[in-house]
């Protein structure tokens, strides 16, 4: 499978269309999670959404938060790398936030972590009220994040004794932009013997549930 | 007279001027009072790169890391104790450290995966003791909503890979966006009595 052309330009943020947002973190384009994310993107475009993506390995996204970004963070104006504008606005447009990924060490590979530091700052994904200091929610416009992973241990092992991708996206995430976001999880466990019906299986549940959400 | 120990304090903030940049000196002060030997890797301060390569990850069932992993490597292989200290952003362990996990702590340096098998088998069983030195901005309640990931990955996902007997200590200040002096003070008062009594 083909991985989809990347984001479309600034312009093409039509208003009254359902939009979704795809970010994938994985370091190898021909990789299986490339696959899976391919197929979330068809499943949702299926399903009548506009669909953005974000390769971030492609796009040789800068994981680390820069001592300058550290600084303004508590700031008004938290974005100075102009790559963060561009996704902050995707991701503020968005419908529907599709994460991709492989779980390594029971979390998301530490480009899509910083991806989360960066571009989920104030003023994008929450606001902190200057009075209380308590924090209001942003992405009104999000109703749905979908996380979809592979997982090199069993299902029983992850759901036993960890899964902090899991609980970031679908806790943490949701205590900054509104508990009333509603989440779906996607997993293909034990990955390292699964056969390829199991990973074709998986392929296709990802294209179906996909197309479902975005309807 | 308490054993000597060799403690290896990874450390992760953008700039020193802060908090946690103060509970690492107040950690690194202590430890060498009493006695251990301490080594301290500064992710930011050295440029670590987080961000695992495409080469990386297709060889990543090989054991061995690149050269310029190597002496990270070889700073797991001579500690006894893992000290990991950082701001907790986003529940859980700043990308820099996480990436320093997810590139380090691979094949034939944490663990081995023996063919056909879904479980690896733990190889840093010289670590028998992690400690994790951090700070939340928001208050114990919503980290405790969370989930505390960051815990989680620290004291569970990479302690499996070390000694079965592996002791783990969770040295947090909470709610820090609202914290006093006081109680910053009293927090790097507490590292230092606790580093002192390893």
């Amino acid at each position: 499978m083909t991985t989809p052309s990347p984001t479309e330009p600034a312009e093409a943020l039509a208003v009254g269309s359902r939009r979704a947002l795809v970010i994938l973190a994985h370091p190898c384009a021909d990789s299986y999670g490339a696959a899976v994310a391919a197929a979330a993107v068809v499943g949702l475009r299926e399903g009548g959404a506009h669909v953005d993506l974000l390769d971030l390995y492609e796009l040789n996204f800068q994981a680390v938060m820069s001592p300058e970004e550290r600084r303004a963070y508590m700031g008004d104006s938290p974005i100075l790398d102009p790559m963060i504008t561009e996704h902050a606005r995707l991701l503020m447009a968005a419908h529907t936030l599709v994460f991709v990924y492989p779980t390594w060490w029971s979390g998301p590979p530490a480009i899509l972590k910083g991806w989360i530091e960066r571009v989920m700052v104030s003023g994008v994904s929450f606001h902190i009220d200057p009075d209380t200091k308590r924090i209001r929610r942003g992405l009104t416009d999000l109703r749905r994040v979908v996380g979809i992973s592979t997982y090199g241990s069993p299902r029983t092992y992850v759901r036993a004794i960890n899964d902090n991708g899991r609980r970031l996206f679908t806790r943490s995430l949701r205590l900054a932009a509104g508990i009333q976001l509603r989440t779906t999880w996607l997993g293909l466990y034990a990955i390292d013997t699964a056969t390829a019906s199991d990973r074709d299986a998986f392929i296709a549940k990802v294209r179906r549930t996909t197309e479902r959400l975005a309807r | 007279m308490r054993s000597h120990r060799r403690v290896l304090v990874i450390y992760a903030h953008p700039y020193p001027d802060s908090l946690i940049g103060a509970a690492r000196d107040a950690l690194h002060e202590s430890l060498i009072g009493s006695g251990h030997e301490v080594r301290i890797t500064d992710l930011y301060g050295s440029g670590f790169d987080p961000v695992m390569s495409a080469t990386e990850r297709r060889e990543h069932r090989f054991p061995g890391v690149s050269e310029d992993l190597a002496p990270h490597a070889e700073d797991l292989r001579w500690c006894d104790t893992l000290a990991l200290v950082y701001p907790t952003w986003w529940s859980a362990q700043p990308a820099i450290m996480k990436g320093w996990i997810d590139r380090v702590w691979t094949s034939g340096v944490a663990w081995e995966l023996p063919e056909g098998a879904n479980r690896l088998k733990p190889l840093l069983t010289n670590i028998t003791r992690i400690i994790v030195v951090t700070s939340h901005g928001s208050p114990k309640w919503i980290n405790a909503l969370q989930g505390e990931a960051g815990k989680r990955i620290a004291l569970r996902s990479i302690r499996v890979l070390c000694n079965w007997r592996c002791r783990t200590s969770w040295w947090a200040i909470y709610g820090v966006d609202t914290a006093t002096h006081k109680a910053t003070s009293a927090f790097i008062s507490r590292i230092r009595r606790r580093a002192s009594r390893i």
